[in-house]
């Protein structure tokens, strides 16, 4: 998986941050900015970002919850219109994110929120990209995830680049090393 | 798990990419001396057909790679057409192959960029393909229109051929204006059935699609595997968790998917 190692999605994705519960009391950490000791006991419930989480969790040390952005209230606004719901201000990376924390949390009725809120999100906005106006399209925009928003980038800029062909235009293009000419000073 | 883009392969189930291993762009280069020299193309293009040509041979780069429309009407020049020239020449030797005596009032057939050569300089004139009469093109319409249709057989580069001969061969159409408005119309309801197709992604991991032409296959193409590795990648970890519940052991993350899980069979279209 060295690709996705690099990958700066994956990495701010990791940076989104999870409730956990301290399973064993953690010494001299300066997790929580608000507290005065540098201790964090058992059973302390406390924000993390993913990729400390994961690694605790792996060590035992923690139990993961599921973040605010995955609550009932979100699922409710996802059953109604998945459509419409504004997923980017809850968190820009809800699918990425709710992938990683899926084998993770106890809830398994993560993955099939994931998929359903995908495949309608898919078939009502993205697939209007190639006929549908700009204006439509574009009213949207903001609602979407990262990973909406790369498809919907791939579709948009090969209709655009069609669109420009098909109007015609000059088959050779000058090389924008000839650029201005200069004058001889 | 394979990470790579494996439904870029399946996607591409058109006969283009046996085409494309033949050509290089070297053909284009006039072999024998005694040639006018500017049939000779433009070596940059030719250059950057060469590097797209050599990208796409690793498939293994995450970004997806594209052809630009420019790219896809190069690809498409080389489909033969019948010309019938108004001048005397010796035969031409190119590296893709010879093309005939030019003797005036026979028809002869050349690839589509010699022939657009030819025409600019006013020594032919276009015998219009058989697929591009105002009969065969209000037929085709018509089955497209039909609601829940496959597409319809169509050439390959249907809108790259037809775009080319409407820019350098006006005059050579009959009903040039009513064949023009058809193709666009066939270009229309083609695109718009393509959109509800992919729409019906939901939950397969390989589609096949049949008598897609060169462009819009391009089109879509970036969007459409993305959206398959999307799909792929949310249907997984459900796949995990149903193995999951099923089997009784204790819970353990889980591992990658073994390449003995079943695959999904093959969506035909």
């Amino acid at each position: 998986m060295a690709s996705k190692y690099y990958d700066i999605d994956d990495i701010l994705t990791e940076e989104e941050f999870a409730p956990v519960l301290f399973h064993k009391p953690a010494n001299r950490v300066t997790i929580d900015p608000s507290a005065e000791t540098n201790y964090v006991e058992q059973g302390a419930k406390v924000e993390l970002p993913f990729w400390l989480a994961h690694e605790l969790h792996l060590r035992q040390a923690v139990s993961i919850n599921l973040p605010a952005s995955f609550d009932q209230k979100t699922r409710l606004e996802i059953q109604a219109d998945a459509a419409c719901v504004d997923l980017r201000s809850r968190c820009p990376y809800f699918y990425e994110f709710g992938c990683k924390l899926q084998p993770l949390v106890t809830d398994r009725t993560l993955g099939i929120l994931l998929s359903t809120a995908f495949k309608i999100r898919y078939k009502e906005r993205l697939t209007k990209v190639f006929t549908a106006t700009h204006l439509t399209a574009s009213k949207f925009l903001p609602f979407l995830t990262i990973e909406e928003t790369n498809l919907y980038e791939a579709a948009h800029l090969s209709m655009t680049a069609f669109k420009k062909w098909r109007t015609g235009g000059p088959r050779f293009q000058r090389a924008s090393i000839l650029g201005r000419k200069r004058k001889e000073s | 798990m394979n990470e790579e883009p494996l439904f870029e392969a399946i996607f591409f189930a058109t006969p283009a990419i046996e085409n494309l291993s033949l050509r290089l762009p070297s053909s284009r280069f006039v072999e024998s001396e005694g040639i006018e020299s500017d049939l000779i193309f433009n070596p940059q293009r030719e250059l950057r057909f060469l590097e797209i040509y050599i990208s796409m041979a690793g498939q293994t780069d995450p970004h997806v790679s594209l052809f630009s429309p420019q790219e896809v009407e190069f690809m498409a020049e080389d489909e033969m057409v019948e010309i019938v020239p108004n001048m005397n020449m010796d035969p031409l030797n190119f590296i893709s192959g010879d093309f005939g005596r030019f003797v005036p009032q026979i028809p002869t057939q050349v690839p589509l960029w010699l022939a657009v050569a030819l025409k600019r300089r006013g020594k032919c004139t276009f015998r219009p393909p058989a697929w591009l009469s105002v009969d065969n093109l209000t037929q085709v319409l018509e089955a497209e229109r039909e609601p829940l249709s496959k597409f319809q057989e169509l050439p390959f580069s249907y809108v790259e051929i037809a775009r080319l001969l409407f820019d350098h061969a006006r005059d050579d159409i009959p009903d040039m204006y009513m064949v023009r408005s058809l193709v666009e119309d066939i270009r229309d309801v083609r695109l718009h059935k393509l959109e509800t197709n992919l729409g019906t992604f939901l939950g397969t991991s390989a589609v096949r699609m049949q008598n897609v032409s060169a462009m819009e296959v391009n089109l879509v193409r970036p969007f459409a595997i993305r959206a398959l590795e999307a799909f792929y990648k949310h249907d997984k970890p459900e796949a995990d968790e149903d193995r999951g519940t099923r089997s009784s052991s204790s819970r353990q993350p889980p591992r990658e998917a073994n390449n003995d899980e079943p695959r999904r069979p093959l969506r035909q279209r």
